[in-house]
């Protein structure tokens, strides 16, 4: 089970919800479970460029992307970049 | 009756209502808070309210609501099929179907693309005949704007019959429901093309079919303003004669008077302010022969531009909101009242009745 943090405009998009906990091998099957999935990536389940994921503090790109396995991991916090806005 | 608008801005919805002699505004919001909303509109079969909705960071959607704006449902995921080797860049426009068709409604996107709904707007599907059109791979070529269908006009007399406006592509129109679609561009200028005169590649930035005349439309191009009286097989083009500038995008209809219309020019491309620097209304009673300055309360000044979604009309009045935030109505004879000022940059304005 893994915690995944969402920032405000995607907690205003879930009914206020937060953080939601997730069974999933992988980080990118924890991310599609998500109810703003639609928000996160496009049309060709691409990781919206945007969209930074990090797994314990580190960078989702740095242990493997999307198909890295969650294993040990406690929390996953989903930030948008600053290059977004 | 009253009049309630929707004003799209940068940073949301914003919703105005004024009483019937719209001299005094009340203004809700932002709704949809950091949404880029392109366009907002209600929909006048049921009531429900749909915004084309686009986030920097996490892409279009369309947002709608049931109970006035308080709470909002995403569609379910709008998006192109992988063998097109496009995706969605931008929600543009939505437009509900005629009243037969109660559960359709339109859907215009960048890359120049119009979508269906059949419930409502709980999901969307692509027209294909739009997305696979023969001229796209060769003449379409995206503008500053991007390739938006921005415009979609029905015929109230048949709902098979429907018009699209597609910057960097031109007009298109279907007699069949949008199986097939033809480009109507006959006599529009292109002067940023090699043949200026092409049957594809023109840039309308709003394009409006008159209600009581639906074989009339008009159009504000990226060169010139143009009417069409036999259903866009061709146009005329209306702007030398008394317009300073044939360039702009805002375009407003009078329901009741076929020959009336409202434009508000800008320099050119490169400028994207008003001639001298003024923000000014034109308007033609003739069908476009002539022109006149309807400016009076509008400032002296001003290096804004009103943009393709961001003006809007009804039985009693016409609207437009500025990139500078100002929301602007006719409201007492030929004088413009400010209704609203400092907003983030308005985007689109909708109106519709609205009773206390």
């Amino acid at each position: 089970m893994v915690r995944i943090v969402v920032p405000s405009v995607l907690a205003s998009e879930a009914e206020g919800k937060q953080s939601f906990d997730v069974e999933a091998e992988t980080l990118g099957d924890a991310l599609r479970a998500l109810p703003v999935a639609d928000l996160l990536f496009n049309e060709r389940g691409e990781l919206r460029h945007h969209v930074n994921v990090y797994v314990d503090g580190e960078d989702h790109r740095e242990r493997g992307g999307l198909v890295s396995p969650l294993e040990d991991a406690h929390e996953v916090r989903i930030v948008a970049m600053v290059s977004g806005g | 009756m009253g009049v309630l608008a929707l004003i799209g801005t940068r940073k949301g919805l914003f919703v105005l209502r004024a009483a019937d002699g719209r001299d005094r505004w009340q203004i809700e919001g932002p709704l949809l808070d950091t949404w880029g909303v392109y366009h907002a509109v209600v929909d006048e079969r049921d009531g429900t309210w749909y915004a084309a909705a686009n986030h920097t960071t996490y892409g279009p959607t369309v947002q709608r609501s049931s109970d006035g704006g308080q709470t909002w449902r995403r569609s379910r995921q709008i998006g192109l099929p992988e063998e097109s080797g496009l995706v969605l860049n931008a929600t543009w426009h939505i437009e509900p179907g005629l009243p037969e068709d109660p559960e359709t409604l339109y859907l215009g996107g960048d890359p120049g693309v119009l979508f269906r709904s059949h419930d409502r707007g709980e999901s969307w599907q692509v027209n294909r005949a739009i997305l696979d059109h023969p001229t796209r791979a060769d003449v379409w070529i995206p503008g500053a704007g991007g390739l938006c269908c921005h415009s979609i006009q029905i015929d109230p007399r048949d709902p098979g019959r429907i018009y699209v406006g597609i910057t960097s592509a031109g007009t298109f129109r279907s007699d069949d429901a949008g199986e097939t679609w033809v480009p109507r561009n006959k006599n529009i200028v292109a002067d940023f093309r090699p043949d200026p005169y092409a049957e594809v590649g023109q840039c309308p930035h709003k394009l409006l079919l008159h209600c009581t005349q639906p074989d009339r439309l008009w159009q504000q191009n990226h060169c010139g303003v143009y009417r069409s009286d036999d259903r866009a097989d061709s146009w005329l083009r209306l702007d030398g004669n008394g317009l300073p500038s044939p360039f702009g995008w805002a375009l407003m209809l009078d329901p009741d008077d076929p020959d009336t219309a409202f434009v508000i020019p800008a320099r050119s491309m490169e400028y994207h302010y008003g001639p001298g620097g003024r923000l000014a209304v034109y308007r033609t009673t003739d069908a476009g022969a002539t022109w006149e300055s309807v400016s009076n309360g509008l400032p002296d000044q001003s290096w804004t531009v009103v943009l393709r979604e961001a003006s809007a009309f009804d039985d009693e009045s016409v609207y437009f909101g500025t990139q500078s935030g100002s929301f602007f109505v006719l409201a007492d004879g030929d004088t413009w009242l400010e209704a609203a000022r400092h907003l983030p940059t308005i985007l689109s304005v909708e109106v519709t009745s609205w009773s206390a």
